[in-house]
């Protein structure tokens, strides 16, 4: 009996010891696992950061915050092939980003960003400023792409100029039958239930406060928020939803149910490959915002001696001009451009304004401003119930 | 002094095993919502910073500005409406399938109830977007038997379709939580009841539904709790029009403004809390563990 009953106590405490250790591993690796820098990367890969292009000897795998049109698979497949290996986290806003690399530093390695928000990202410390000519491949970038003020900031250039696009208006025309070209098209009753745009609510606000005639749509008055506010309330009726990507909102023009959308270049083209119909486009007359990305390294990253030689390969001509072909916008490399001209479609790229980056300087830039909280919570107040 | 050591003793070896799940409750859920209400008293400032200046007012923002609560007040009504539809189909499904089915079949029919959870939830959701958007399954339908003449855009971008796909969503908690109830349920007693002259509405009432109580409350939990946090249901069948609660916290954290989304988080979380406390006036924990 007392043997019984030791031989009990003794299973129950290695149970409990057992238990307590299992916990405390499984809770330690789960705090490591969360603080930790990076997702495996090579003794190499940790080494200190390299300067000019090391693909040779670099392999491993860094953290990169982006957008999904970025990179495809293919091409992410092909560069693994080298050793250099990428773990991708989806960047769903610029605010969104930002926050996210304040939060958690160098454990993520390079993210993307759009136009004014790079130069906020480093006037925060937050990311490297390097000379992005000592990269071969920024050769095939447009001149112009290397040389915008604002990501320069004296002691470098900010990032890795990638793809821009003014946020254009596309219409059905069998349902659209006017020629319209303001922001107010989207506000007329007619086209009730029939109008989408993507789920942004600052671009959203931003689009109204366009329409409004706002001096800054990213920074706004009281008064130039009201007179926004008033817009997207006329607006609400008309929208079908609020889209969370730029594939959905293809998807609900090509299948008709809506008949009016904002995007960026190149929706048309994707609505008619996907069985849509034939849309017409415009930029309005009061303006319009517009994005243009880049690939900023974040300081103290930890395997940011590989993103050197992976823009190296990731950033070839031929792999831009496959971006291009799958995702349809301009990007910033001239050399994917003399590419497609050479595979015949010149006048793909051109409709798209590839071979044109100086349009960019006529867009409001998308960064950050002084009535995002404002805005959000205009955007609730009239979107919610 | 050796009673006083081995009462401790008794009482560690009593609690030791409990320690795990609490360090795992502390790190992961109390310490987190911790933070969220520390936040909820700060603000955001211009650069997007959460700053330390207490205050309260994004919980003044949700009570004086009416958008707040008209789009709580329509989540609950939501929720609820979900939680009523989804017993009120659940509970004959399951008895029909405790009484009248083989114990074979029940166990491949309970087997069809949890296969979509086999897949992803946002997979689900889009393909219901499939079937009920205007050119949908469901519109295709309706007009090859003539009941339509052209797509009706009833069942989605609306609160209709938020309900339908919700009441998809969390029927099989429902269904598993009341099977579990049913199952051991003595059908004899119904009869016992209505030989003794109770009509089977009140043999119903008396006798079958006080001792499923646990099962029905456990699925009350399991579908209108999780429905007060449902932003993804909402955003793709709902359209403008279908918008609960949390897709206006999203909007907050999307934009960066945490103390503010905070703040509304945890008007939700106190809000669940306080309906757990009333559930539980009703629902003892053995009930839910042996039975439920």
């Amino acid at each position: 009996m007392d043997q019984t009953t030791q031989g009990s106590n003794l299973t129950r405490r290695r149970f409990l010891q057992a238990t307590a250790g299992v916990a405390g591993v499984a809770a330690f690796g789960g705090i490591a696992a969360a603080c930790s820098p990076g997702a495996g990367s090579s003794a190499g890969a940790s080494a200190g950061a390299s300067t000019g292009a090391s693909a040779g000897a670099a392999t491993g795998t860094f953290n990169w915050m982006t957008w999904s049109d970025h990179y495809y698979d293919e091409q992410l497949a092909a560069i693994a092939g080298t050793g250099i290996k990428s773990s991708i986290t989806e960047l769903s806003d610029n605010a969104d980003g930002y926050t996210k690399v304040k939060e958690v530093g160098g454990q993520l390695d390079m993210i993307s960003g759009d136009a004014l928000w790079v130069p906020k990202y480093y006037e925060d410390g937050l990311i490297e400023a390097w000379d992005i000519n000592e990269l071969a491949v920024s050769k095939h970038l447009y001149s112009i792409a290397r040389e915008f003020d604002f990501w320069n900031s004296g002691e470098g250039y900010l990032g890795f100029p990638f793809g821009w696009s003014p946020v254009q208006l596309y219409y059905d025309p069998a349902h659209v039958t006017a020629t319209p070209d303001s922001w107010d098209v989207l506000l007329d009753p007619k086209y009730k239930g029939h109008v989408v745009v993507e789920n942004q609510p600052v671009e959203v606000i931003a689009y109204m406060a366009k329409l409004g005639g706002a001096k800054d749509p990213y920074s706004m008055t009281a008064d130039e928020l009201a007179t926004a506010k008033g817009l997207l309330e006329r607006l609400k009726p008309n929208l079908l939803k609020l889209t969370n990507q730029a594939t959905e909102t293809v998807t609900s023009l090509v299948n008709g149910e809506a008949w009016l959308a904002t995007g960026n270049l190149g929706t048309e083209e994707r609505v008619k490959e996907a069985g849509g119909p034939e849309l017409k486009l415009f930029s309005p007359k009061e303006g319009t915002v517009g994005w243009m990305d880049a690939e900023m390294f974040v300081k103290g990253g930890k395997n940011n001696s590989l993103l050197r030689p992976y823009l190296e390969l990731a950033e070839q001509p031929e792999y831009i001009a496959e971006n291009f072909i799958k995702y349809g916008r301009p990007l910033f490399n001239e050399g994917a451009y003399k590419l497609l001209v050479d595979k015949g479609m010149q006048e793909r790229a051109d409709r798209y304004l590839f071979n044109k980056p100086e349009t960019v300087l006529t867009m409001t830039l998308k960064g950050p401003g002084s009535s995002t909280q404002d805005a959000i919570d205009t955007f609730n107040e009239v979107f919610g119930a | 002094m050796d009673d006083l050591t081995s009462a401790a003793s008794s009482r560690w070896r009593r609690y030791a095993p409990g320690i795990p799940g609490a360090i795992a409750l502390l790190v992961l859920f109390i310490g987190p919502m911790l933070f969220m209400l520390v936040f909820s008293f700060w603000e955001t400032d211009l650069d997007f910073n959460l700053v330390p200046n207490w205050n309260v007012d994004n919980y003044l923002r949700f009570f004086t500005v009416p958008t707040y609560l008209r789009t709580l007040a329509k989540t609950l009504v939501m929720a609820s409406a979900v939680t009523l539809a989804g017993l009120a189909v659940a509970l004959p499904f399951t008895y029909f399938l405790v009484r009248y089915v083989s114990r074979r079949w029940q166990r491949l029919i309970l087997l069809a109830v949890i296969v979509p959870f086999w897949t992803s939830y946002l997979l689900r959701v889009y393909a219901w977007q499939a079937i009920l958007g205007e050119r949908g399954a469901l519109n295709q339908v309706l007009m090859f038997l003539g009941i339509i003449d052209q797509p009706s855009r009833l069942f989605v971008y609306n609160d209709v379709g938020v309900f339908v796909v919700l009441l998809y969503v969390y029927f099989p908690f429902a269904a598993l939580a009341l099977y579990a109830s049913l199952e051991k349920f003595d059908f004899g007693q119904l009869h016992a009841a209505q030989d003794l002259g109770a009509r089977p509405d009140q043999a119903f009432r008396h006798i079958l539904l006080p001792q499923i109580r646990a099962g029905i409350i456990t699925a009350c939990i399991f579908i209108f709790i999780p429905i007060l946090g449902e932003f993804l249901t909402p955003t793709v069948v709902g359209g403008v029009q279908g918008t609960l609660i949390a897709n206006l916290v999203v909007n907050f954290f999307r934009g960066a403004q945490i103390a503010e989304g905070a703040a509304l988080g945890i008007v939700i979380a106190l809000f669940v809390t306080a309906l757990l406390v009333v559930f539980r006036k009703y629902l003892r924990l053995e009930d839910v563990v042996t039975r439920g």
